[in-house]
């Protein structure tokens, strides 16, 4: 068993085995390496100035991928085995890259403070877009838009970061698999053993932390959780990275499921259920799931932004039980099955069933989420989900709703209906549902059907929103949903 | 090839993009270096009866624990009554106003340390809104007034009139950087501060009074700001004042960096503001009388409130002539966090009430807005239309042509009639189109902060620093500069840097702020080349002269063109002598190649007393289009399309002055739709991160801007005929919450919607369901 963690920060490798494992990475490449390019805004994830990429192997060690993430919410212990490359590793030496180039022609950055987060997405985008091979030349308006919408900018308006990216010739851009001698690097993480990383820390008066635990195999997860009950297990980091910031988090176990193999498989079966390993990223399951449902892919890409997609997983969406989770109002209608493994084998509980309370789950000490499971919807049926949130993207969401409709010609044979943001959990509305079994799927059907669901939620008034706001959109997502599933009745 | 006019790219870029540029965070740490962090009050209002400090002294690698008992020299400060204290000394006027500073070897040990302050208090109810300061009569500063006529009467004689009441919230300013400073002890009691402020020498002066020092042992030194939008004008001096205490305590140097979440909690924003208005108007729509009474939010202390509050009151106008007008301002004490200045500085909160009355007039009479606006508008060199409330002739601007000119571009009647087409065929949204002005006064209100002095260095090898008072805060100001002092000198761009702000260098400077930071400090700068060249010409009339030639030593001969110097009397080439060489030379002969500039601006001042005067240089002014959808079920607000035409002047660097019209523009957007600040019942601010309070995001932008400037040859005054553009633009955000008013207005055009501001999904929602209820309809869609 390994008792460090190992990994490279643009050309220089590092080893931690100490309390530091449970610093943000923004902390050590400030604290420690002194590269004060990556900015640290909010401390949330929430604006991207700390933007960093990191590559890492993939399942065959061949070649690292590189992705943005907000290193200000990413623990160290979370990039095992990985290169991190910071806006002082983008330069070609000791010439601009062509990325920061286009920023500084096209006046994309004025204050600054911002800006290297900015040039660590565009790189991000540059990557994503030689990993795709599309043959384009440059980068597309929706493409900058959807990818740079997890930084934020106070002063551009960013109409001129727009302009910069526009102008970046492509081709122009080496991979950084080419910038960045991988032989070496693949050579040196390909080399550490395939077993698992357990770091004892020793606290300081700083830090509480003593324990760190990596496993490769869920087995191992389950049985170091059975000894610790008490540790805190981490995915993706993207909510206890903030609380953490906030002096809300300070564990002396950690259980990290970043290193799992096969944790984030995503598997559909000849039936058309879907299977996702509770470690899949939201952008693994975009990538997986957002051809075949439109519907999810709409919300997926409002969720977080494209740097906490890349960390944040679907398991740690389900456990952290927000009631304002984006996954689950989807998975409540679509009756997902979550499948947990404890010391004496798996059992299945059905999403609905898993919440007890507010953050109160029907999940034992002992056990973790494995997989979820659910069946997409037939021809026969229809899905619509929504958020509802302040601003479009890199937002929390207001409220949230799912449904779902089996019809049998015009009329509703059965439906499912969730509702999030509305109550300490995100819940089903079975007066609702049952109000529309039978009736014609019309639009006088779904507004009552809104009036019934209204009078099943108990929304309060908080920071995002008043209480009553929460209640009407409840009611009017009703119709929004059937005014989008019949197009033809949008216009009078 | 001049520099003046090119779109140079900003002097830092190269450091922003490579993250080589640095704040006061990134700063090598020195050697004994401490963090500082603070302790604020637990309550909002009432009184500290005990505060145990024990504990948090007793946790090692804790180096000092201060209170204002502490302070050597005077604990209250502010920029225009001195009201505010550093740190509490019993009476606790916001909630977390800071009371305790906290030394200690790392940030880590003061975060702990903050836990472990206990304070004993006695609370007291705290007033938080408008409403309860005024039934409180809880006031800052005097009730101010602007007349003209007799409002009373005009009123009754108008053939229609209207009245409301109005509301804007605050607006956060959302610098990237939080407030930070840096504070390194020095010989002989003397201290440097390094501080991101747009003021260093307010700050060497709220320092020094609160060490008891004189003010020529306190320098403040500003290399860049991450942003500041008026966050950092005042508000700046506490962080200071906190390591500048720990330094002197100490011995060693202290640093503070506040959190996101401390800096939104405890410093001042844009003022919340209610407005009471009563408009008469007749049948077309001209504005006959009008009667404004304005109340802001100030917080808890002075600050900038008044300042503030005139020019709300100077641009209850806009860009429109009031024939007959009263303007009332006052300031409502509260117990939140004092406010302060916001690019723009009140222009905006009485801007939105005039363009809201202009929509609501033309509802009422159910014609178009544009029309009721361009038949309002001031005229150039018309005596009857060309005069502002305050008396001050509104001159040489563009404003009709600005109207006409967006109004065909972005094709605004036919779009008009298409919106309305639209709205009455879609179930699910509906659209709204409004053509918002903004006339803009530039200089401060206050007339001896119009100044501002340059010291320009000139070196052997040609090479120029040039140091300032202004500070350099993303907006371009030291990029445009350097191609002023280029131009001047007829050199590349590339041989003149400006150097860091510092009171050393420049002494007695105002803020940079009200948008005026070229004009002060670019004409300085020009005035201090001035000075040069005369001297530099002076010598080398000497070396041009040439009795054999007939040419006698004549100064005014000489010109600095393209890296040489000329006289214009001789052609060959040859002739010309190189810059560089020049001033190696000039250097020999004992030629002095440095010299401090200093610039007032011309004719302006205001009394404030009688509401007259002639407060401001010039205006900037513009237009702008903004087309919006609204979803019927959530209020989901979407811009489908903006256009915006500006007069800036000559523009010194186009590509600067198109970030700042574009930043300006969607941070007033963020104003008028997403930005809101939501408390608790305690006065405790929900919103403080971007997590929960929310700034335009890239995805929030319009499908469409289309950004263009127009020519104006009236334009003749001014720094190379340039404009002010730092505020103006933010103040055409306020078309895409007139938009939204606009499309409410076609919902139900028999009742006027109450829309506030910011105008969220949760506002346009909750006004969609009020304004169909009204309508009989059972709901939006």
């Amino acid at each position: 068993m390994r008792n460090s963690l190992v990994f490279y920060i643009n050309d220089s490798p590092h080893e931690i085995g100490d309390h530091r494992a449970g610093w943000t990475l923004a902390e050590y490449l400030r604290n420690t390496c002194h590269l004060m390019a990556t900015k640290v805004v909010c401390a949330e994830g929430d604006c991207g100035s700390c933007t960093v990429l990191v590559g890492r192997m993939q399942t065959n060690c061949d070649e690292l991928v590189y992705q943005p993430l907000d290193s200000c919410i990413v623990f160290l212990f979370q990039l095992d085995r990985t290169h991190v490359v910071t806006v002082e590793g983008l330069m070609h030496g000791d010439q601009l890259s062509p990325v920061q180039q286009a920023m500084v022609d096209c006046h994309g950055s004025q204050c600054g403070f911002c800006t290297p987060g900015f040039v660590a997405a565009l790189h991000g985008l540059v990557e994503q877009h030689h990993a795709q091979c599309n043959g384009e030349a440059t980068l597309a308006d929706e493409e900058l838009r959807y990818g740079l919408s997890g930084n934020l900018c106070r002063c551009t308006g960013y109409s001129q970061i727009l302009e910069a990216g526009k102008s970046i010739s492509l081709a122009q851009v080496p991979r950084l698999a080419e910038q960045f001698d991988q032989r070496p690097l693949l050579d040196a993480l390909r080399s550490l053993p395939a077993e698992p990383v357990h770091l004892r820390c020793n606290g300081t008066p700083e830090e509480e932390l003593s324990e760190v635990f990596l496993p490769r195999q869920l087995a191992e997860a389950v049985r170091f959780k059975t000894e610790h009950p008490d540790a805190k297990v981490v995915a993706g980091a993207t909510d206890i990275g903030v609380q953490r910031n906030h002096g809300k988090f300070s564990p002396r176990v950690i259980l990290s499921l970043s290193d799992l193999v096969d944790f984030d498989a995503i598997t559909l079966d000849e039936e058309d259920h879907l299977h996702i390993g509770a470690g899949a990223t939201w952008s693994e399951v975009l990538a997986n799931v957002g051809d075949r449902l439109p519907e999810v892919r709409q919300i997926l890409r409002r969720f977080g932004s494209p740097q906490i997609r890349n960390l944040a997983t679907i398991g740690g969406n389900i456990v952290n039980a927000s009631p304002i989770a984006d996954s689950l109002p989807l998975l409540y209608v679509l009756d997902a099955q979550l499948e947990l493994i404890g010391p004496s084998g798996s059992r299945t509980v059905a999403v609905d069933q898993f919440y007890l309370g507010y953050k109160q789950l029907e999940l034992a000490a002992d056990e973790l989420l494995a997989a979820i499971h659910f069946a997409l919807p037939r021809n026969d049926e229809r899905l619509k989900l929504y958020k509802v949130s302040k601003r479009r993207d890199l937002d929390i969401s207001t409220a949230t709703a799912g449904f779902w409709f089996r019809l049998d010609g015009d009329v509703i044979a059965s439906a499912r209906f969730a509702a999030g943001g509305v109550g300490p959990t995100v819940v089903r509305l079975p007066l609702a549902e049952a109000f529309v079994v039978g009736k014609p799927f019309d639009d006088a059907t779904l507004r009552e059907a809104g009036r019934v669901a209204r009078t099943e939620v108990r929304p309060i008034t908080d920071v995002r929103s008043d209480a009553a706001y929460r209640a009407q959109l409840v009611e009017n997502l009703f119709a929004k949903a059937f005014f989008e599933l019949s197009p033809e009745l949008a216009t009078v | 090839m001049t520099s003046v006019g090119r779109s140079l790219p900003h002097d830092s870029a190269q450091g922003h993009v490579t993250g080589e540029a640095h704040y006061v965070e990134d700063l090598p740490r020195y050697e004994g270096e401490l963090w500082v962090d603070f302790v604020g009050a637990p309550i909002t209002a009432g009184r500290i009866t005990k505060l145990d400090l024990a504990e948090a002294r007793n946790l090692p690698g804790v180096t000092a624990v201060l209170t204002h008992r502490d302070l050597p020299g005077v604990n209250h400060f502010g920029p225009i009554f001195a009201d505010e204290p550093f740190l509490v000394e019993d009476q606790v006027q916001y909630l977390c106003q800071p009371v305790v500073v906290i030394a200690a070897e790392s940030r880590a040990v003061a975060r702990r340390a903050r836990r472990l302050v206990r304070f004993v208090c006695e609370e007291t109810k705290p007033l938080l809104t408008i409403e309860e300061a005024l039934a409180a009569n809880s006031f800052l500063g005097p009730d101010r007034r602007i007349e003209r006529g007799h409002v009373a009467q005009s009123l009754a004689d108008a053939p229609h009139t209207i009245s409301g009441e109005f509301e804007s919230g605050g607006q956060e300013q959302f610098y990237f950087e939080s407030q930070a400073s840096l504070a390194v002890p020095g010989e002989q009691g003397q201290i440097r501060v390094i501080s991101s402020t747009q003021n260093p020498t307010e700050t060497q002066a709220v320092v020094a009074e609160a060490l008891g020092l004189r003010l020529h042992e306190v320098v403040c030194e500003c290399k860049r700001m991450g942003g500041g939008f008026g966050g950092k004008e005042t508000q700046s001096a506490i962080p200071a004042v906190m390591a500048a205490l720990v330094a002197l305590h100490t011995g060693r140097p202290a640093r503070i960096v506040f959190s996101k979440h401390d800096d939104m909690l405890i410093t001042g924003k844009r003022h919340a503001c209610k407005t009471w208005y009563r408009v008469g108007f007749d049948d077309r729509g001209k504005i006959l009388a009008a009667s404004f009474d304005f109340v802001s939010n100030g917080g808890a202390f002075a600050d900038l409130s008044t300042s503030v509050m005139e020019r709300t009151m100077l641009h209850a106008d806009n860009a429109y002539f009031l024939p007959t007008v009263s303007i009332r301002g006052r300031i409502a004490r509260t117990n939140l966090p004092p406010n302060t200045a916001f690019r723009g500085f009140g222009g905006p909160q009485s801007v939105v009430v005039i363009e809201n009355v202009l929509q609501e007039i033309a509802q009422t009479l159910g014609i178009d807005a544009l029309d009721v606006r361009r038949i309002n508008v001031y005229r150039d060199g018309d005596p009857d239309r060309n005069l502002t409330p305050y008396g001050q002739i509104v001159r040489d601007h563009v404003l009709a042509e600005l109207f006409a000119n967006l109004e065909n571009s972005c094709d605004y009647r036919r779009r008009m009639k298409e919106i309305s087409q639209f709205n009455a065929k879609s179930r699910t949204q509906v659209r709204g189109l409004a053509l918002t002005a903004v006339k803009f006064g530039i200089s401060f209100t206050t007339k001896f902060l119009n100044q501002g002095n340059a010291l320009v260095n000139v070196y052997t090898d040609g090479s120029v620093q040039v140091s300032t008072g202004g500070t350099e805060m993303g907006q371009g100001l030291n990029t445009k500069i350097r191609q002023l002092v280029a131009d001047e000198f007829g050199i590349g761009p590339e041989q003149v840097l400006l150097m860091s702000t510092s009171t050393e260098k420049n002494h007695n400077t105002s803020p940079t702020a009200a948008s005026a930071g070229t004009d002060l400090n670019g004409a300085a700068a020009i005035a201090a080349c001035q000075q040069i060249k005369e001297r530099m010409a002076d010598f080398a009339a000497e070396l041009f002269a040439d009795s054999q030639a007939g040419l006698v030593k004549a100064p005014d001969q000489v010109r600095f063109v393209e890296g040489h110097l000329w006289d214009l009397r001789i052609a060959d080439p040859a002739h010309r002598i190189p810059f560089e060489a020049f001033c190696n030379q000039a250097r020999r002969e004992r030629v002095d190649l440095g010299a401090r500039g200093f610039y007032a601006t011309p004719g302006v001042d205001f009394n404030r007393e009688t509401g007259r005067g002639n407060p401001f240089f010039y205006f900037t002014m513009g237009v702008a289009a903004t087309e919006v959808v609204i979803d019927r079920f959530t209020g989901d607000l979407t811009l489908e399309r903006v256009d915006l035409l500006m007069d800036v002047g000559q523009m010194i660097n186009p590509g600067v002055d198109r970030g700042q019209v574009i930043g300006g523009l969607i941070q007033g957007i963020g104003w008028c739709t997403t930005e809101e600040l939501r408390y608790d019942q305690t006065g405790r601010l929900l919103t403080t991160g971007p997590t929960t309070y929310k700034i335009p995001n890239v995805t929030d932008l319009p499908r469409t801007l289309n950004v263009a400037f127009l020519e104006n040859p009236k334009h003749q005054v001014n720094v190379r005929l340039s404009k002010a553009v730092g505020e103006p633009p933010l103040l055409l955000g306020i078309s895409a919450w007139a938009a939204v008013k606009h499309a409410m207005s076609q919902l139900n055009p028999d009742q006027i919607a109450r829309l506030k501001l910011p105008a969220t999904n949760e506002e346009i929602l909750g006004c969609l369901t009020r304004l169909t209820a009204d309508a009989g309809k059972d709901s939006p869609y």
